[in-house]
């Protein structure tokens, strides 16, 4: 510093940073609020013109289009007045995105033309598969960070297929009874090796708590089932084409109101039975997404999006994820000190990050 | 000089500190530290729309700052997206956008798309597809979508006479085979797979009345074969398909809006125009082998006759043009 007006502004500012204590940050307990302040307006611009920039590239944008938009929704999710980031950085996923095509190509013309070919896709498939969770659950968390700090994922391919294809089996031989429990073991985890700090997740809700919600889906759908199939046995009946039209479309639109319901159903209930029995050292989440709000949110979202030709999606991904900000929250019951960062997990600038050989991002 | 939230990466504890730029160096502030820092080895992180911004210091420490100008002139981590950014925070950059995708879509979708599959199928050898039509015409066999043929030899004979006829001297003349089937699932019906496999089902030899209307069947299905429309249509339906997934990609998650719909809407205008190119390239074949395409025009109306009703329901989103057209189009080019 070579002039005094920089050396006294200097003490003013050593003054200004002693003069702000406030309270202690580190004895910071009770309830820390999630926000989300993203508007449909200034997304909608970032939206068109990175798939402006993604067409007319044939594609190889689209890497850099999903960092922005990710980029967009982390660092408008303010969690205790602190945005998160996104370190992802475009290469690996546009690596990722070349893999999962050709792994797409494969699927398509095996299933299309060459179907004496599919058990070997299928096997192929299926060894491949937890492979590729544990590589993008690894991606996702490495390169999300909160406060300098990396998330981290410590999932390996043997263990997470055990659980992944254990409970499938017991799925399969129990006729599908097992899927609450096959799901609840899946959540359990991914929560119990995904850690930040140091501190792992912990994951408390039990199979029976996720059969009692699909049982309740499963219930639900049943005078929904019965009216199909009354439709569909009218539809068989009637003689002239008009009441066979009538029939056919009132049974599809009876199906599609059904699935709206349940995806919206079981979509709020697990959610918040996952994040309401998860646990990562002293913070724990408190998420209640309602049914009948969802339900809503979906449907005037899919009718806006309808009646605008698809201009409207960015003003439908931002309300969704204000909702979902507004319904979750983050309660510490301890110091957030107990979060011990090492110096691997800090934030670094991204021209050192050059990124392993099998460093790649298949997540949508 | 910029008052911001500091963070060291040993907890997640936020600290307050002061940042003052002052020429080549910058200077960070706080009750614990007073570090000096070549302005150059800062980084700042990209700008994205309203929100707070970082800056990296080279000893890992990290500050948390609102988005200024200022920012501007210190180093930034990534160089090109401070150009995307810029372009996305201009509202006649958005529409610019909107109007050129808009164009270039439906530019691509009538003109480009169609063109470029139509330049490419030519330079690829049709034996390319044989392997593909001999798996669909075992698959079709072992799923009972086709049972074997009861038409008897001679009435084969007569058929396959005709359509060997039909497709002499035709650029693809060496790659034709006609396959006999029954089909109770499909019915009356005529299909060209890849490769110049045709097969006509039992059920529609019985439907025409002369051999010249079956011959009118198979004239169209040649039409599909030497306008190699499997092949383009595989082109043109897949990069459709791709297309509509990649535009629709962020709804498809959150709104239940089927992402399968516009593509189908946008594949069925390829079919139909497949359909009219294959039935105006009849036409031709049959006047050149001085059969009328009232042939044509008589087959079609008895099949329509079948499954009145149906046709008009189902023609908006049809893959074949409407009957009533198809067959308007026959008489006309019967009477020139």
């Amino acid at each position: 510093m070579n002039n005094p007006s920089s050396a006294h502004e200097i003490a003013q500012a050593a003054t200004a940073a002693a003069a702000v204590p406030g309270p202690p940050a580190e004895l910071v307990t009770g309830k820390l609020p999630l926000h989300f302040t993203g508007s449909a307006a200034e997304y909608f611009r970032i939206w068109i013109v990175n798939i402006c920039l993604t067409l007319f590239t044939i594609g190889v944008f689209s890497a850099w289009a999903k960092v922005r938009k990710k980029r967009y929704f982390y660092s408008h999710t303010l969690l205790d007045g602190t945005p998160f980031q996104y370190l992802g950085q475009p290469i690996p996923i546009l690596k990722g995105r070349l893999i999962a095509a050709t792994l797409f190509a494969m699927w398509y013309t095996t299933t299309h033309f060459f179907t004496m070919l599919l058990p070997v896709v299928i096997v192929a498939a299926l060894v491949l598969a937890p492979w590729v969770v544990v590589r993008s659950a690894a991606f996702t968390a490495r390169y999300s960070a909160f406060r300098n700090m990396r998330f981290h994922f410590t999932g390996s391919y043997l263990s997470l297929s055990k659980v992944m294809y254990g409970w499938a089996v017991i799925t399969l031989l129990t006729l599908g009874i097992g899927y609450s429990w096959w799901h609840q073991r899946m959540k359990r985890y991914m929560a119990n090796q995904a850690s930040f700090g140091d501190i792992n997740g912990e994951f408390m809700a039990t199979g029976g708590q996720f059969f009692k919600t699909y049982m309740i889906a499963g219930l639900m759908i049943v005078p929904g089932v019965i009216l199909v199939s009354m439709l569909f046995g009218i539809g068989i009946a009637a003689q002239d084409g008009a009441n066979k039209t009538a029939m056919t479309v009132g049974m599809l639109i009876v199906m599609y109101s059904l699935y709206v319901m349940l995806y919206a159903y079981t979509q709020a209930r697990i959610t918040n039975l996952v994040w309401n029995n998860t646990r990562l050292g002293p913070a724990r989440f408190n998420s209640t997404i309602g049914v009948r709000s969802l339900l809503v949110l979906y449907l005037t979202n899919a009718l806006g999006i309808l009646a605008s030709a698809g201009l409207l999606i960015p003003w439908a991904t931002i309300r969704t994820l204000k909702y979902r900000a507004e319904h979750f929250s983050v309660t510490s019951e301890g110091s957030l000190a107990e979060f011990r960062g090492s110096e691997d997990m800090q934030v670094r600038a991204v021209g050192s990050e050059v990124g392993e050989l099998f460093d790649f991002d298949m997540s949508l | 000089m910029l008052k911001a939230r500091l963070y060291d990466g040993s907890t997640p504890v936020p600290d307050q500190a002061t940042l003052i730029l002052s020429g080549p160096m910058a200077r960070l502030v706080s009750r614990r530290i007073d570090n000096q820092y070549p302005a150059g080895q800062l980084r700042v992180s990209p700008r994205i729309g309203q929100a707070e911004r970082f800056i990296l210091f080279p000893d890992g420490l990290q500050l948390q700052c609102p988005d200024a100008d200022m920012l501007g002139r210190l180093p930034q981590e990534g160089a090109t997206e401070g150009l995307v950014a810029w372009l996305e925070q201009r509202w006649w950059v958005a529409l610019t956008s909107l109007t050129l995708l808009i164009s270039g879509l439906l530019a691509g979708y009538f003109v480009g798309l169609p063109l470029a599959a139509e330049h490419i199928s030519a330079n690829i050898p049709i034996e390319y597809e044989r392997t593909i039509g001999e798996q669909s015409l075992v698959w079709l066999d072992e799923n009972k979508v086709f049972l074997p043929s009861k038409i008897t030899p001679e009435g084969r004979q007569a058929i396959d006479e005709g359509f060997a006829r039909l497709h002499a001297g035709l650029p693809l003349d060496g790659h034709y085979r006609l396959e006999f089937r029954s089909s109770p699932a499909i019915g009356p019906n005529a299909l060209a797979l890849p490769g110049g496999i045709v097969v006509i089902t039992d059920e529609m030899i019985q439907k025409a009345d002369s051999l010249g209307e079956a011959l009118a069947v198979l004239a169209h299905e040649i039409g599909h074969v030497e306008r190699r429309h499997a092949l383009r249509s595989v082109m043109q339906n897949s990069v459709v398909a791709v297309l509509a997934a990649t535009l629709t990609s962020d709804a498809s998650s959150l709104s239940l809006v089927v992402a399968g719909l516009p593509a189908v809407l946008a594949q069925t205008k390829y079919s139909r125009e497949f359909e009219s190119e294959a039935d105006e390239f009849a036409f031709w074949l049959l006047k050149q082998n001085e059969l009328s395409p009232e042939l044509f025009a008589s087959m079609m109306e008895r099949l329509a006759e079948d499954d009145r009703g149906k046709a008009r329901l189902w023609s908006f989103v049809s893959s074949h043009p409407v009957t009533a057209e198809r067959i308007a189009r026959a008489r006309k080019a019967a009477e020139n």
